[in-house]
């Protein structure tokens, strides 16, 4: 249902008219996010710049019911910023300032648009660390990391942007401003609306500021890389990596056809030939990384590792962390049509896992390839599809995606480590959660949006 | 499907968004429609007719875009975005919806050198920019196919003049031709084409290649950094070489102004960079014969961008401005150009602003003793 003229003129008046978009040329580019295969055009797109211009719009959608869909740099892999039902599309893109660093009390205050690697590099040059880091980090916007829950590189060791937000400002979808938490760790009072709005992926209400935890940065880092016969036998040096009482920062798997669509992109020097490649590194004291470091690739040597090597230096390790974050989109080089998931099992079970996607894939006939977080359990099996317009392919894809998700519940694992439920996996959360708890996100749902306009056909609907 | 673009080619980009702090036009909006994801989303409603090439925001958008390309070393999935841009302005810019201006300067861009030296091309010319479809460089700011290390004198290989450079910076391959005694240079040589490839005339612009590969058989020398990106595409990249990969500085003394070595800073060839992988051989050479200063972002465009100076001189000069704040903030004294557009750019922002900053071009730099310095 197409916006009144009224309405336009409504949003105008809050937001000023150079910050609202209602054309179909202008409300395309916004249609969809880096999920693919969901496309809907919104009916308007606003961009306000403040707190007040936020919550002045969401009052008006409430009181017209109006759908809204909060919205960062649209980096999401879950469909979470798609406008299914239509509506008005907010931007968060303004509002990019960051507030504050705090090297005594270990933390940032920042606007929601802020790009997280923005956020990563303010924290540096106060010789502070902010360590969740998802693959799009140089995209993403930290107020789109609260509301997924991102996850990233080095989750095993330092866990994930849940671990880092201690308050948050938010606007209710009937326009009341909220401050959850605070600048503190300990802080008890009351239900813990922070945690709950983190990860709900902007259907509880909009976050306008984010107070971040940091921590002092490592005195020093180092990585390296160990090359295996295949994805199994890299699953079982992480096994004996992990239970050696090694937390590494980083513990990454590709299979064979990620390392070569990497090195299709970034030219490294890695071997093309390989099963398997498992990224390893950490950070802390030169010795310790030193120490760990050779003994991550003695386990690896010993699980049957047929080459090891450690990055020479700074710029060689963070040019193998950048490649491997470019892992999704250069798997792309290898058919137009990329379907990504991020099934996640307990860690002992990596290996288990790895084997039955294999089995799934040739089960359905399509092409798999699996990278990801070998560390804390969390898979990347990406379908590669040819031709973005072969439907039968498509629908053999999700078939085998079923039964992945299916595999993953059976293992005592989740549907999505990272990446969201948006709509894309909304079907598929049921299994998981069962009857009473989607009813219970439903009951909370409303509670926090009664017109229930917040993101509507995703979490809690 | 209305057979615009190439299908494959649009189809590779995945809206990953990895291109949006890459682009200049991004960071100056924040609008995904100007962005370059944003961009090929709007090429794709425009291929399935979801947009008519009337649509405002698709003439818009594709005059905005700077056609920097600095969106394509970043792209993990390969996508050729200069082509698509290409492919893209081809249509949209079909008769009425063409930029009169675009339009006299493709013309003028045509007409025999002669004429041009003469008359108003001094005035309205501005600097092509190639685009290329077959060479793009691996990672950011990895070269993916160095040059050929193949003494250009004495083996055949010809200077490429250019034809808004010859006209407007005559100088210029007057100094290539002191820096590279042994080139051909032949008088008759027409126009490259990058300008018409970038304007909505690609074609026109590949045949243009083709034309001056035929007049200037094997290797073709080019102080044009986008010039030497389009030929490159259209005739091959092993046929074509830019100044500084070729040039021999292992002989040439230091630059030196009021008893120093002078301070100098590069403005990379948007297309030079992004299309040919060539960024690190103008730095080795500015940093063995003077002291080389970094500027923050001269990766980035300077908004000269081919035609966008003229077209869009507002949105222009607020690029220039920021990028002239930060190489006077580096305290360079010449800031060395490897592009006649870019040139043009940053001479005319220098002198209006009146820095004690001197804008050259790399060739120029290297034979005149003081660089081009101010001399105080």
């Amino acid at each position: 249902m197409p916006l009144s003229t009224d309405l336009f003129d409504r949003l105008r008046a809050i937001v000023g008219a150079e910050h609202v978009r209602h054309t179909t040329g202008d409300l395309t580019p916004y249609a969809r996010d880096a999920t693919p295969l969901f496309d809907r055009l919104p009916d308007a797109v606003v961009f306000p710049a403040d707190t007040a211009e936020v919550a002045a719009v969401l009052r008006l959608a409430t009181e017209h019911r109006v759908p809204v869909v909060p919205r960062g740099a649209g980096s999401n892999l879950c469909a979470a910023t798609v406008a299914l039902n239509g509506g008005i599309v907010l931007v968060t893109t303004r509002m990019n300032r960051i507030r504050e660093i705090s090297p005594t009390e270990l933390l940032a205050v920042v606007e929601p648009g802020v790009t997280t690697a923005a956020l990563a590099d303010a924290a540096t040059a106060h010789g502070l660390l902010f360590p969740p880091d998802p693959g799009s980090r140089t995209v993403s916007t930290v107020g789109g990391n609260v509301a997924t829950c991102a996850g990233g590189l080095r989750g095993l060791k330092y866990g994930v942007t849940r671990n880092y937000v201690l308050g948050l400002e938010a606007v209710l979808p009937t326009g009341e401003v909220i401050r959850t938490g605070g600048r503190l760790w300990k802080d008890v009072a009351g239900y813990d609306l922070t945690r709950l709005l983190t990860g709900s992926e902007g259907t509880l209400a909009v976050i306008t500021e984010i107070t971040m935890a940091l921590l002092p940065a490592p005195a020093d880092t180092g990585t390296g890389i160990a090359y295996f016969p295949d994805l199994a036998h890299a699953g079982r040096a992480v096994a004996d990596i992990l239970s050696a009482g090694i937390v590494p920062a980083t513990l990454e798997f590709l299979d064979r056809s990620c390392v070569n669509a990497v090195e299709d992109f970034a030219d490294l020097g890695l071997r093309r030939d390989a099963g398997a490649l498992l990224l390893f590194g950490d950070d802390g004291t030169s010795d310790a990384v030193r120490r760990d470091l050779n003994r991550m690739a003695e386990l690896c040597d010993a699980a049957g590792a047929t080459e090891w090597t450690l990055a020479e230096d700074v710029a060689g390790a963070e040019a193998l962390l950048t490649a491997r974050r470019c892992s999704l989109p250069a798997l792309s080089r290898l058919g137009s049509l990329t379907i990504l998931e991020d099934a996640t099992v307990p860690r002992p079970r990596i290996a288990e896992m790895v084997d039955r996607i294999d089995a799934i894939a040739d089960r359905h006939t399509v092409t798999i390839a699996t990278f990801g977080h070998a560390g804390d359990g969390n898979l990347h099996p990406t379908c590669v599809v040819a031709d973005p317009n072969d439907t039968e392919s498509i629908e053999r894809a999700h078939a085998a995606f079923d039964d992945i998700f299916r595999t993953a519940i059976e293992l005592g694992g989740t549907i999505t480590g990272e990446h969201g439920v948006g709509a894309a996996k909304l079907p598929h959360l049921r299994a998981q959660l069962g009857d009473d708890q989607m009813q219970l996100l439903s009951r909370i749902k409303s509670a926090f949006d009664p017109a229930r306009i917040l993101n509507p056909g995703k979490l809690g609907s | 499907m209305t057979g615009v673009f190439d299908p494959e080619e649009l189809s590779r980009c995945i809206s990953c968004g990895f291109c949006l702090p890459a682009c200049p036009t991004y960071a100056a909006t924040g609008d995904e429609a100007s962005s370059p994801r944003g961009r090929i989303n709007l090429m794709r409603a425009l291929e399935t007719g979801r947009l008519d090439a009337d649509d405002p925001t698709l003439l818009e958008q594709s005059s905005a875009c700077l056609g920097c390309r600095a969106c394509e070393p970043v792209c993990p999935a390969g996508v050729p975005y200069g082509s698509l841009l290409e492919q893209w302005r081809d249509h949209q810019w079909r008769g009425r919806h063409r930029p009169p201006l675009a339009r006299l300067l493709t013309i003028v861009a045509s007409l025999p050198p002669v004429v041009r030296a003469m008359g108003w091309g001094r005035f309205v010319l501005p600097a092509g920019r190639g685009i290329d479809k077959a060479t793009r460089p691996a990672t950011p700011g990895t070269p993916k196919q160095p040059a050929q290390p193949t003494p250009p004198a004495g083996t055949g290989a010809s200077l490429m003049l250019g034809c808004f450079e010859r006209a407007m910076f005559p100088n210029v391959s007057r100094a290539a031709r002191t820096l590279l005694p042994g080139l051909k240079v032949p008088d008759d040589q027409g126009c490259c084409g990058a300008l018409h490839a970038h304007n909505g005339e690609s074609t026109k612009g590949r045949a243009l290649a083709r034309r001056l590969g035929e007049r200037l058989p094997g290797r073709i020398v080019t102080t044009s950094g986008g010039c030497a990106a389009h030929l490159a595409d259209v005739i091959g990249r092993d046929r074509v070489a830019e100044l500084s990969e070729v040039v021999d500085v292992s002989a040439l003394p230091e630059r030196r102004v009021a008893g120093r070595r002078v301070r100098v800073t590069l403005q990379d060839s948007c297309h030079l960079r992004n299309g040919l992988g060539v960024w690190r051989e103008p730095r080795e050479i500015l940093s063995a014969v003077a002291d080389f200063v970094e500027t923050p972002g001269a990766n980035e465009c300077c908004g000269a961008a081919g035609t966008h100076s003229l077209l869009r001189p507002i949105e222009s000069r607020r690029i220039l401005d920021r990028k002239l704040d930060a190489i006077e903030a580096g305290g360079a004294d010449v800031v060395v150009a490897v592009n006649p557009g870019c040139l043009r750019q940053l001479r005319t922002g220098l002198r209006r602003r009146k820095s004690r900053v001197r804008a050259v071009h790399l060739a120029e730099f290297l034979t005149k003793p003081d660089g081009g310095a101010r001399t105080r």
